[in-house]
């Protein structure tokens, strides 16, 4: 019976169980000790070439700035044209598929392009956000979301959409944008921050 | 391939296996940033209270 249970729902049971780690992790002192284990990486980081120039020469930084701040704009357009769809609030003249589907391609080049940026930046301020709060929410969501983007809600709109649950389908569009909304804000967050 | 293996991978089996897990992880989306959300908003209410009364 359990190993019928585990067969059936292997993915909602590995899913749920990392939910678990995750929030264990939260809460024990391990926390602590990765947060005070990495303090001398983002020290080294400003040390690199990405942190030298990312600290001496504002123009690059500014220019990759802008590149990352255009990358997040052209995330958000596809989260929001491929959820929006789910929803049936836009595009409601586009077979789901076809946005859905779109919106991916585009956001893969989005987020590959925000991460990079996104590095270089973090290497030229990394004494400064390794302190602030906010940043850690930042990665956390960033990389709840793309785990979310890939493992969940990508497979789950694979499949025929008029076969789902269109209550589970409304709500993974909702936590879709939820989270990237997240990313966003916190993202400009740190920009207002120190 | 015998009758249980069917079962268990079949395209029907994997729809409700993929929805179940979406299910709790966009409820844990939800109700987290409904918290942190909250949360934010109420303290950034409370500063401009004691700021302005």
């Amino acid at each position: 019976m359990s190993t019928a249970i585990f067969s059936n729902y292997s993915k909602t049971l590995i899913t749920a169980a990392i939910l678990l780690a995750a929030l264990m992790f939260g809460y024990s002192d391990l926390l602590s000790t990765v947060y005070v284990g990495l303090e001398p990486v983002f020290m080294w980081s400003e040390t690199t070439w990405f942190g030298y120039i990312g600290k001496n020469y504002g123009g690059i930084f500014a220019v990759i700035q802008a590149v990352h701040l255009l990358s997040m704009a052209v995330l958000g357009g596809a989260v929001i044209a491929g959820d929006g769809r789910v929803l049936g609030i836009v595009l409601r003249d586009v077979p789901v598929r076809t946005v859905v589907d779109r919106a991916h391609r585009i956001f893969v080049w989005a987020l590959i392009v925000v991460v990079a940026t996104g590095i270089f930046m973090a290497c030229g301020v990394a004494s400064k956000i390794y302190f602030l709060p906010v940043y850690w929410f930042k990665m956390l969501s960033l990389g709840a979301g793309t785990l979310f983007h890939f493992f969940i809600r990508r497979p789950l709109l694979r499949h025929d959409i008029n076969q789902l649950n269109p209550i589970v389908v409304k709500m993974v569009a909702i936590a879709s944008i939820l989270v990237w909304f997240m990313v966003a804000a916190t993202g400009r967050w740190i920009g207002f921050s120190g | 391939m015998n009758d249980s293996d069917d079962t268990h991978h079949s395209p029907d089996q994997k729809v409700k296996d993929d929805q179940a897990a979406a299910l709790i992880v966009a409820q844990v989306f939800i109700v987290f940033s409904g918290i942190y959300w909250f949360l934010q908003i109420e303290s950034v209410r409370a500063l401009l209270e004691l700021a302005y009364g």
